[in-house]
């Protein structure tokens, strides 16, 4: 990167300060201390001195956007937004939970993020391989160029030479262990929905005891919620307390819509998503 | 005192077996977890701490209570016979073995008794694990910051410390000595042996984690004079998401939803781990609820164990075992927050 983690951390508090001293919006959604510097946490910076406990470092792996819809609607909010957080500004933009005139986006074009349980660079990994955000207002430095791209699909390379029903064997040995905390649901930018399918009672969707039948509710349901609209930011699987790789099936089903309708999720507010939206030349691959 | 080496230990573990379910430390995809063994080699002592808490050794996340069929008389729902056997659980780390005696308040203490807990606690025998002294403790742990030492060998029947590539297994209980009598594998220890047991477990109370020791009256009273304070809590809750990973790492946190599942009118009475972080936690069937945002969960969670738990029951409801801190996606540490409330 032409300029470090540190000097990305000094614009985001000046910027922060300047937004902030005059007004122009009345939070910033940034990063702040955690309990020591490989643990920083999310932070709302809420007047010009809050502005100086922003930090940002190689472990700022987290997703902003999430929490753009906690504040009521018409708010002005700034955000700190690194590629794969700003596809998921322009998805909620797209899907009306967010007003594009109510966000001022702090660009923050990076590589080299790490996930801080594991220490593993999450670049193509589990993220879209971009480093530039793709829509901004004000960037933090330059854009990154002659970086190599990866595929964000390259990942996918070991899953795509499972067959049906080893995909079915995998699936289901991965649910079997989840222990339904719900963390990726409530990291991830778009499961905004309240009450979540899940919580419902009447009609009852899954159950709530984490064996095989409710954790395949559960997991298959959600995982087709964000058909077209994951923005493979990776936060899910991040979160995940036991590892499941939720990032394979989001990013088989990310490629899937790609090749049918042309459109990747997150990449420009003029797109509608592609499950809401109709085009008579739309694919006819499934029906074939 | 009995003593094994470390590479023996599969021979230890099928003994064990023998005499009952054996529940220690297995490697999984993401760290390690207390399972059942099935095959003695399974047992990996290699571990710093597990992901998730042993408390599911009697407190499983999903347990069966009546089976029943729908449109029938419910005189004809069967309960689920408890099929308790002995078992031991291996490998606990003394912060842990602390939070059985905290969750004993609520499963058997306040008269209320747990059938299923106290049935399978009878049943178990405990090998506490010293933490290895010679590692520094993870970023995330504070036992110490509660009294807690890292060689405590209160709690367990059996305590065990790793001595070079030995393993040094001393009884603590009667239960403890007549089961170390019976295990044909182990040799005596010697009287060096003996010593270093007793200065580990001294130097294990010296051994610090972060913060310095605390008193629990102090913050209880503090939190409760916090209360009202909507910005602190505000302050302290932006980050979390509300979702119950540290919950259900938890080794202290014991709340539990009743749930009836049914498939195809074959139906299920069960217990189920609830999280006071989840929305519908607090969602009465009128529909009210009187937790609907994030800083009143939070602020819950952090009361409840250090607030309300000091004042009911005397001992705060952590053990600083740091395995919330560690499952936690967007890395809130309760201490801080308690941390942070005492300075405000």
């Amino acid at each position: 990167m032409a300029i470090s983690f540190k000097q990305i951390e000094d614009k985001l508090k000046a910027e922060a300060k300047k937004l902030l001293d005059t007004g122009t919006v009345t939070v910033v959604l940034a990063y702040g201390q955690g309990y020591d510097e490989k643990h920083p946490m999310p932070y709302a910076a809420k007047n010009a001195a809050d502005a100086a406990n922003i930090v940002f470092n190689e472990y700022c792996a987290a997703n902003m956007a999430r929490y753009l819809v906690r504040y009521p609607r018409g708010t002005k909010i700034a955000i700190a937004v690194k590629a794969a957080d700003s596809r998921a500004v322009i998805q909620l933009i797209q899907e009306d939970k967010v007003k594009r005139e109510d966000l001022v986006l702090l660009g923050i074009p990076v590589y080299g993020i790490k996930n801080f349980k594991t220490g593993e660079i999450i670049d193509s990994k589990t993220t879209g391989g971009l480093y530039n955000p793709v829509l901004y207002d004000i960037l933090l430095g330059e854009e990154v160029h002659g970086q190599p791209v990866n595929s964000p699909y390259d990942v996918l390379v070991q899953y795509e030479a499972m067959d049906n029903e080893a995909r079915w064997v995998f699936w289901k040995k991965e649910f079997d262990r989840c222990i339904r905390c719900y963390a990726c649901r409530k990291a991830c930018p778009m499961c905004y929905c309240d009450p979540c399918f899940i919580d419902q009672n009447k009609p009852k969707w899954g159950e709530k005891s984490p064996d095989s039948q409710g954790n395949l509710m559960y997991h298959l349901t959600r995982f087709h919620h964000l058909a077209g609209r994951c923005i493979d930011c990776g936060e899910c699987s991040r979160a995940c307390p036991v590892d499941i790789p939720l990032y394979l099936f989001h990013k088989k089903v990310a490629k899937e819509c790609e090749e049918m309708f042309g459109q990747a999720a997150g990449m420009s507010i003029e797109d509608k998503p592609v499950l809401v939206n109709f085009r008579v030349d739309d694919s006819d691959k499934i029906l074939a | 005192m009995k003593k094994t080496s470390i590479s023996e230990i599969s021979d230890l573990a099928a003994q064990l077996m023998g005499k009952g379910a054996l529940i220690a430390p297995v490697r999984e995809e993401a760290g390690f977890n207390f399972r059942e063994i099935s095959d003695a080699k399974q047992v990996d002592l290699n571990f710093y701490n597990t992901i998730i808490s042993p408390k599911s050794a009697f407190f499983p996340q999903t347990e069966d209570f009546v089976r029943y069929q729908t449109g029938k008389d419910i005189l004809e729902a069967t309960p689920v016979e408890l099929n308790i056997k002995p078992a031991f659980l291996f490998g606990v780390r003394p912060c842990d073995v602390k939070s059985f005696e905290i969750m004993d308040i609520h499963f058997t203490g306040t008269g209320a008794v747990d059938p299923y807990w106290q049935k399978r606690r009878e049943a178990a025998a405990i090998f506490g694990y010293a933490f290895d002294l010679n590692t520094p403790a993870d970023g995330a742990d504070f036992y110490s910051t509660l009294g807690i030492g890292a060689a405590d060998p209160e709690g367990s029947d059996v305590f065990m410390i790793k001595k070079g590539d030995d393993l040094l297994l001393k009884a603590i209980t009667p239960k403890g000595e007549k089961l170390l009598a019976e295990m044909s594998v182990l040799s005596d220890a010697t009287p060096d042996d003996l010593n270093y047991f007793d200065d580990t477990v001294a130097a294990g109370r010296a051994f610090k984690t972060r913060f310095t020791c605390v008193e629990a009256k102090p913050i209880a009273k503090k939190f409760e004079d916090l209360f009202g304070n909507t910005e602190f809590w505000e302050k302290v809750s932006n980050a979390c998401l509300s979702c119950g990973a540290c919950t259900f790492v938890c080794p202290t946190c014991y709340c539990f939803d009743i749930c009836d599942e049914t498939l195809f009118g074959k139906g299920t009475r069960r217990r189920v781990w609830d999280a006071c972080m989840f929305t519908d936690f607090t969602l009465e069937a009128s529909g009210h609820n009187p937790r609907t945002k994030v800083y009143q969960r939070l602020r819950q969670k952090v009361c409840h164990k250090y607030s309300y738990h000091i004042r009911k029951y005397g001992p705060i409801s952590c053990v600083g075992c740091g395995r919330c801190t560690r499952a936690c996606p967007v890395n809130i540490d309760i201490f801080s927050i308690v941390d942070e409330a005492m300075k405000a």
